[in-house]
């Protein structure tokens, strides 16, 4: 059984109906990523899969039907969502925001902090600073930080790369990286830069106008001809 | 320099009751981003049940702490009634609908009460004419000290409650960010219903302090005070409760300072003007107030 199971998933903005019909899986401790040009549905699919917004189809989660379930509870069945460019709370300092990310959880979360502040000194440096005044990798590494300080199963990450420097990009991609590879972190992720996507994933689902027109194994994808042409643009 | 004292007690008294509402008004717009009209007439009903209660026999503080409550449910239950619904619709048909509750409240307090002899709601402070203290030859009313005292206490509260509390972080992580707040697991609708609940047990308090000032309670008892405070969170930004506070003790030492010094040409009469004056040169000049923050998004 897989952790993710995503069955018949259609999903769209009032009456414009965006996803029509997606089949999607994530293993236990598996990095997946969804590929797909501006408007296939990336987002939708990732905001689909949390509760943001109304969907049909079947949504399983380790074993439970949470296709009816809102985005305030799944957090604390174990799915975390970093947003596309916008996952802090601006107004915030660092600190609060990690507090915010523990909301779900009653037990003592200060070994958690310290734990975040080591994977990334640079929030510790800037504990008591406002999120807003962060840099924008700063910005997505808290972003990462808060989601994780929930403990989740799986983590939907959308677009960590969106308007980082190359360097910084490679930087978050390594510790999304880490985290899959030494702790077994699900990741579900939603990338532009297919080339550094297909590095880190184990499996690829390539998104067209609402529906999924290939998937595999992210060597299988990142070696097809016709789908590098067409899609990843070489 | 008497005089400059005593316009100086006057003003800090009577300005920490509009900061009350203004806390309100701010509260709600952190909250939802909507100005609520009703605010002055929330907290007016409230202070009719307040008097109520008292007239029932119920000790004045007691009635003042079930006043609030009820404030809170008011505002609690309009927000997750009335507001809510309609702000998923239209933003500008929130601002209709909470005139239309400016009105309808106004009128239900009239018909409850309205017909009775002009209620008096006595005041929480000793209120005597001998019950002052001379502080640099100004003359301090118990009951004016006393207000600032209730006033500034509550407000205490409230701030400790949004910076040590989980429920506060919580309000805090909505006003910021709605969205990544229900991805934390916020439960959004009762932060936010709870956010015009805060408004509106804030109201009641205001509203009870200012009844106890006037002595005499109608309809239009919250009119003015709902126009200082009004001026008071735009002065002070409407997203900063720090704002509202300073700047509704500033209006307050401003009015006083106005009607007192320019008697000829400003007055009792016309210091409501200033109010409006102030609100006016605010938005032209500095629109998100003094301590209110201009949003700036990263792209």
């Amino acid at each position: 059984m897989s952790l993710l199971e995503v069955r018949q998933l259609t999903a769209g903005y009032g009456p414009v109906e965006v996803l029509h019909g997606i089949d999607l899986d994530v293993e236990q401790g598996e990095m997946v990523v969804i590929l797909g040009a501006n408007g296939a549905g990336k987002t939708t699919t990732m905001r689909a899969v949390s509760g943001m917004i109304p969907r049909s189809g079947s949504v399983m989660f380790d074993g439970v039907d949470i296709t009816k379930t809102n985005a305030e509870k799944l957090v604390g069945m174990g799915i975390a969502h970093v947003p596309q460019g916008r996952g802090t709370f601006p107004d915030l300092t660092v600190l609060d925001n990690l507090r915010v990310g523990a909301y779900s959880r009653s037990a003592d979360i200060s070994g958690d902090i310290e734990r975040w502040f080591e994977v990334f000194p640079r929030l510790a440096e800037r504990r008591d600073q406002r999120a807003g005044s962060l840099s924008g990798g700063e910005q997505q590494m808290l972003a990462i930080a808060r989601a994780l300080m929930s403990h989740p199963k799986l983590l939907l990450c959308d677009e960590p790369s969106l308007g980082l420097a190359p360097l910084i990009t490679q930087e978050v991609f390594e510790v999304l990286k880490k985290l899959n590879n030494d702790e077994g972190l699900s990741v579900l992720l939603v990338e532009q830069n297919a080339n550094l996507a297909l590095k880190v994933a184990k499996r690829v689902y390539l998104l067209e106008t609402g529906s999924v027109v290939a998937s595999g194994p992210a060597a299988e994808i990142a070696s097809d001809d016709a789908i590098r042409k067409a899609y990843l643009g070489a | 320099m008497e005089r400059f004292f005593q316009y100086l007690f006057d003003g800090l008294s009577l300005g920490s009751i509009y900061a009350l509402l203004a806390l309100g008004l701010v509260v709600v717009f952190r909250g939802t981003g909507h100005l609520n009209f009703a605010q002055g007439e929330m907290a007016m009903i409230c202070t009719f049940v307040v008097w109520q209660f008292n007239d029932w026999g119920i000790p004045l503080v007691v009635s003042i702490i079930l006043g609030m409550i009820v404030g809170f449910a008011l505002g609690a239950g309009v927000e997750a009634t009335i507001i809510r619904g309609v702000a998923k619709k239209s933003q500008a048909g929130v601002f209709v609908v909470s005139i239309a509750l400016f009105l309808g409240l106004n009128s239900l307090a009239a018909m409850v009460w309205g017909n009775l002899p002009p209620e008096q709601l006595p005041g929480l402070f000793p209120d005597e004419p001998d019950d002052f203290q001379r502080i640099f030859g100004a003359v301090w009313r118990y009951e004016y000290i006393g207000v600032l005292a209730v006033a500034l206490l509550l407000m205490g509260l409230l701030f400790l409650l949004f910076a040590k509390t989980k429920f506060g972080l919580a309000m805090r992580a909505v006003a910021s960010n709605p969205e990544s707040a229900r991805l934390a697991g916020i439960p959004t609708g009762i932060v936010l219903a709870s956010s015009w609940g805060i408004a509106g047990a804030m109201g009641a308090l205001s509203g009870t302090l200012w009844g106890g000032i006037v002595g005499e309670l109608n309809a239009g008892l919250m009119f003015t005070v709902f126009i200082y405070a009004s001026a008071a969170a735009t002065l002070g930004g409407f997203d900063s409760p720090g704002g509202a506070v300073v700047a509704g003790l500033a209006i307050g030492v401003g009015e006083q300072f106005l009607a007192g010094y320019f008697p000829g040409w400003i007055g009792q009469e016309m210091k409501l003007s200033a109010a409006l004056l102030t609100i006016f040169v605010v938005l032209l000049i500095k629109p998100s107030g003094l301590f209110g923050s201009t949003k700036v998004e990263r792209v």
